[in-house]
């Protein structure tokens, strides 16, 4: 209804604009008088009654915009409708390892091993702070070099991003800076946020551009540290590595043409999967129901992996395909080539006669740092209090096997 | 227009709740002109207070510079400031204060300090006189005698809460103008602005190019290697993104420096970014002064790190360590956010100056006759680390006018980029004596028995008293500038960059940046 009235008030406006041209071609030439002094009266009613509803559109329009803003993407076919419960398991990878002794979770075996320092972060930073001390670090430093390599590997480009954003671009990524429960940090006094993913910043590295068509697919992946108020997650699991304010994540990234995103969706999952799968976990991937969508998600495929010392699944990583709902806001496009256009990226450029379309994007974790830690100490931890380092890592950990305890 | 309420609305609020305290007039002035009647007249005390409250306040001579000075909220926390010492070596405080161009009052702090122990001995008189009367009181007494006992106790009473209520404000008072007074100086360093910082060592020399040098910045366009438009857009200026090489040049240089320096027996850690503001403060650093160079968090008392060097000084904070323990080294690895406020003018061109970056820090605690012994160390660490990668480099022994306010001596390294035309700071290693663990309560019990190996937080035991640590901080390794001074340094007439050996294994073998065609 309101996009109704939007439009019947641009017309207005456009009607009333075309009179006042009238009247101001009228007024052109040899006149008496009296006969353009009823033409300029006529010209002022019509210029106030034009400000006015000029006026009423814009808020109109900026009304329209809020409201359309919270409208959600549209919804891949085959994701299942329902709640959390209603996820579908499109895969599952491995099985529950067996322990011959009693199981410790990441807190006791960091405990340990002297990796972790939650008691001093608690009193410098606030809770779910930590230090990760020793081997932790050799652990962090390894899983983020790992994923990079092996995510450049299969084509994408390596970035470090920013880590402070304005919170426009946060916004336009399908986030809320300024609500209540933000997941999203503010500084004081300024107008910028801390991310809580690198989507973020490699989303608004193509903002209001227009894309030649041969660039695409853009494959990033990108390494960031990540915060997160967590505000509003009392209750859920928050023990230890498991939920913290602040992370480092490496982040893929895909700009492509709408018709592959489905095609590139199917990528990413698999990249995850072989990537978890390589390091000898046990998880599955979900297709997650229509409840459990962020408003930017068409599609998302979560992975969750099997913690030995929560005795449950836990989410490790989550791929979305946010279809055109992103790249409408940040202003992405593309123009399908039907004419040699020119390679290189242009601002709003003008060119060859193709109509610009919006870019699809997705995103995908490739490695979330804490979440790993916690599957690596608690699914390979042995009797003795050591833990086993999966062997893809061991190259990036300058060859370390295992993480003893030191007596 | 609505939208643009919903923005603003929350904002506004948040900063008005900040601006608030600065709006109320601190009451410090009116208690100490309360305070100095009291003393002066002696007993009965109560008349003289009733009196005092209500007249026009003093001025004796100092309240002038009070009245400018004096800032607000409470101190949070307390350092445990030796005023002693700083009585009996006023006059080499004082100096030092000049030397260094601080703005600290030291004529205030030992007025204040005079006031503090005529207070303090004052209110134990009266507590002493209140025992007296309580005492009294015990046994059988003449109701009438008694009821005089139990005015006077309840005279004294009322003097002693509202000498107490004065003790505490003057004690806050002292610890906030104390809190300014900088480190003492090593007898070595220059007196002077930056031009009388004394060269210690220089190592290598200019590289000599056959053809036309670029900066960094051409460099990284040649190579694809950054994007500071993209940043500007998204995030504003001074930010950028790191693209291919460049992505493991960071990769690279940071694993590489938390190798090294842990080969030499320090402990790794990674770091919390986000801290609690006071600990920013008892680091030396002023979270919410004029030209801060601190992001704070809004809606709470938290700020983003400048360096590592925060959070893990905070590390041990409250903490008494065991003789055995030191000293503690690490090496950590973090980013560092700055505002750069007030850096207009300054360099500011590409990865020279940035909001955000990446550091690998080194930090000891130590006893107090051995922090020389490990600034030395940090130093040769560092100068180790830039000889083994071939940068022309100098180390500077900085001025009286050029150290921060924990700095008891500073070294920085400045090495040359071509680029620039110049040598730009990459490094800097001071020792904080003691300036930074009387903030943070670190001390150490010197080992007179066996000691608990385990750290104990206001541990008893031993009899030795506790002594404050030292703590030292030392850059190995700030990204950016490393990356300017590689690229401009090592760059090749076509365009690429010669990777110095030593990085090439944590790059994966990788031995030249290439212009790709």
């Amino acid at each position: 209804m309101r996009s109704i009235s939007v439009f019947r008030r641009w017309q207005e406006v456009e009607r009333l604009r075309a009179e006042r041209n009238a009247v101001a071609n009228k007024m052109k030439g040899k006149l008496e008088p009296s006969v353009r002094q009823a033409f300029v009266e006529e010209g002022k009613n019509l210029k106030e009654a034009l400000v006015a509803l000029e006026e009423d559109l814009v808020q109109l329009t900026d009304r329209l915009q809020q409201e359309a803003q919270s409208i959600p993407n549209i919804t891949h076919p085959d994701v299942p409708i329902g709640g959390e419960e209603s996820s579908i398991v499109r895969k599952m990878v491995g099985c529950q390892p067996e322990f011959s002794f009693a199981v410790r979770d990441h807190l006791q075996i960091g405990k340990d091993l002297d990796l972790f320092d939650f008691d001093a972060a608690s009193e410098v930073s606030g809770s779910k702070f930590y230090y990760l001390k020793n081997e932790a670090v050799l652990l962090e430093m390894g899983l983020i070099n790992w994923a990079l390599s092996e995510v450049t590997k299969k084509g994408f480009t390596p970035l470090i991003t920013p880590e402070i954003v304005r919170s426009s671009v946060v916004e336009k990524c399908g986030f809320q800076p300024r609500g209540q429960n933000t997941q999203v940090y503010s500084i004081e006094g300024s107008d910028q946020c801390l991310i809580g993913t690198a989507e973020i910043p490699v989303g608004g590295i193509h903002m209001d551009s227009i894309l030649p068509d041969s660039a695409l697919p853009l494959k990033y992946v990108a390494f960031s540290h990540c915060f997160r108020t967590e505000a509003g997650a009392a209750g859920a699991a928050t023990r230890g590595l498991y939920r913290v304010h602040q992370f480092s994540k490496v982040e893929m990234f895909i700009f492509c043409q709408p018709e592959d995103s489905n095609m590139y969706h199917e990528e990413l999952i698999q990249i995850e999967e072989d990537l978890f799968t390589s390091l000898g976990l046990h998880f599955k991937t979900l297709d997650m129901a229509t409840g459990d969508l962020g408003a930017p998600a068409y599609r998302k495929f979560d992975v969750e992996a099997w913690m030995p010392g929560l005795g449950r699944f836990g989410e490790i990583s989550s791929a979305s395909n946010c279809t055109d709902y992103q790249s409408r806001r940040l202003g992405i496009r593309f123009r399908p080539s039907l004419s040699d256009a020119s390679p290189a990226n242009s601002k709003k450029g003008k060119g060859s006669a193709a109509p610009t379309q919006f870019v699809h994007t997705l995103n995908a974790t490739a490695c979330a740092v804490p979440r790993m830690i916690v599957c690596l100490l608690e699914n390979f931890q042995q009797e003795d209090g050591s833990v086993v380092i999966p062997e893809p890592l061991r190259p990036f950990m300058g060859g370390l096997q295992v993480l003893s305890p030191k007596f | 227009m609505m939208k643009m309420m919903m923005i603003s609305s929350g904002g506004t609020a948040l900063q008005t709740l900040r601006l608030a305290p600065s709006l109320c007039k601190p009451p410090s002035l009116q208690t100490l002109t309360r305070y100095r009647h009291g003393l002066f007249r002696g007993p009965p005390l109560l008349p003289s207070l009733l009196r005092a409250v209500s007249s026009p306040a003093l001025q004796p001579s100092s309240s002038g510079v009070e009245d400018e000075k004096v800032v607000v909220a409470k101190p949070q926390w307390k350092a445990a400031i030796d005023f002693k010492w700083i009585r009996e070596n006023k006059d080499l405080v004082a100096g030092n204060i000049r030397n260094r161009n601080s703005s600290a009052n030291l004529d205030l702090v030992l007025e204040l300090y005079e006031k503090y122990l005529g207070l303090q001995k004052e209110v134990e008189r009266l507590r002493a006189e209140r025992n007296a009367v309580a005492n009294k009181m015990k046994g059988k007494l003449e109701p009438s005698v008694r009821q005089a006992f139990v005015e006077e106790g309840k005279n004294l009473k009322e003097a002693l809460v509202a000498l107490e209520e004065d003790l505490v404000q003057l004690t806050d008072r002292l610890q906030q103008e104390a809190q300014s007074i900088p480190n003492i100086t090593h007898p070595d360093v220059p007196i002077g602005g930056e031009e009388s910082s004394i060269v210690r060592k220089m190592v290598g020399c200019q590289p000599e190019f056959s053809f036309a040098v670029r900066d960094h910045l051409q460099i990284g366009k040649d190579l694809d290697l950054f994007d500071f438009d993209a940043a500007s857009e998204v995030s504003g200026s001074k930010f950028y993104y790191l693209k291919n090489e460049a992505v493991l040049l960071e990769m690279g240089l940071i694993n590489w420096a938390l190798s090294e320096v842990t080969k030499k027996g320090f402990t790794p850690l990674i770091t919390p970014e986000i801290v609690r503001s006071s600990v920013v403060e008892k680091c030396g650093f002023q979270p919410r002064g004029q030209n801060t160079q601190v992001y704070s968090i809004e809606g709470s008392d938290q700020c983003l790190i400048g360096t590592a060097e925060i959070p893990v000084g905070g590390i041990h904070m409250d903490s008494i360590l065991p003789d055995s323990a030191l000293p503690l080294k690490y090496v950590a690895f973090s980013h560092c956010f700055r505002t750069e406020a007030g850096a207009a003018g300054a360099a500011t061109r590409g990865l020279y100056r940035v909001h955000q970056f990446s550091k690998v820090e080194m930090f000891i605690f130590c006893q107090p006759e051995d922090s020389n012994m490990y600034h030395e160390e940090l130093i040769q660490i560092e100068e180790d680390l830039f000889t083994s990668l071939g940068l022309h480099f100098k180390t500077l022994d900085m001025a009286t006018g050029d150290l921060g306010a924990p700095a008891y001596r500073k070294f920085d390294v400045e090495a040359w980029m071509p680029g620039l035309g110049r040598f730009g700071e990459i490094s800097s290693a001071s020792n904080c004596t003691d300036y930074q663990s009387r903030r943070l309560g670190i001390r150490f019990r010197p080992s007179l028995s066996d000691a608990s190996p385990a750290n104990s937080k206001k541990g008893k035991g031993s009899a030795a008293p506790t002594q404050f640590v030292h703590t030292l901080n030392a850059t190995a390794c700030a990204v950016p500038r490393m990356i300017v001074c590689l690229l401009e340094n090592f760059q090749q007439e076509d365009g690429s960059v010669v990777i110095p050996e030593p990085l090439r294994p944590f790059m994966g073998g990788l031995q030249v940046l290439s212009p790709k065609f």
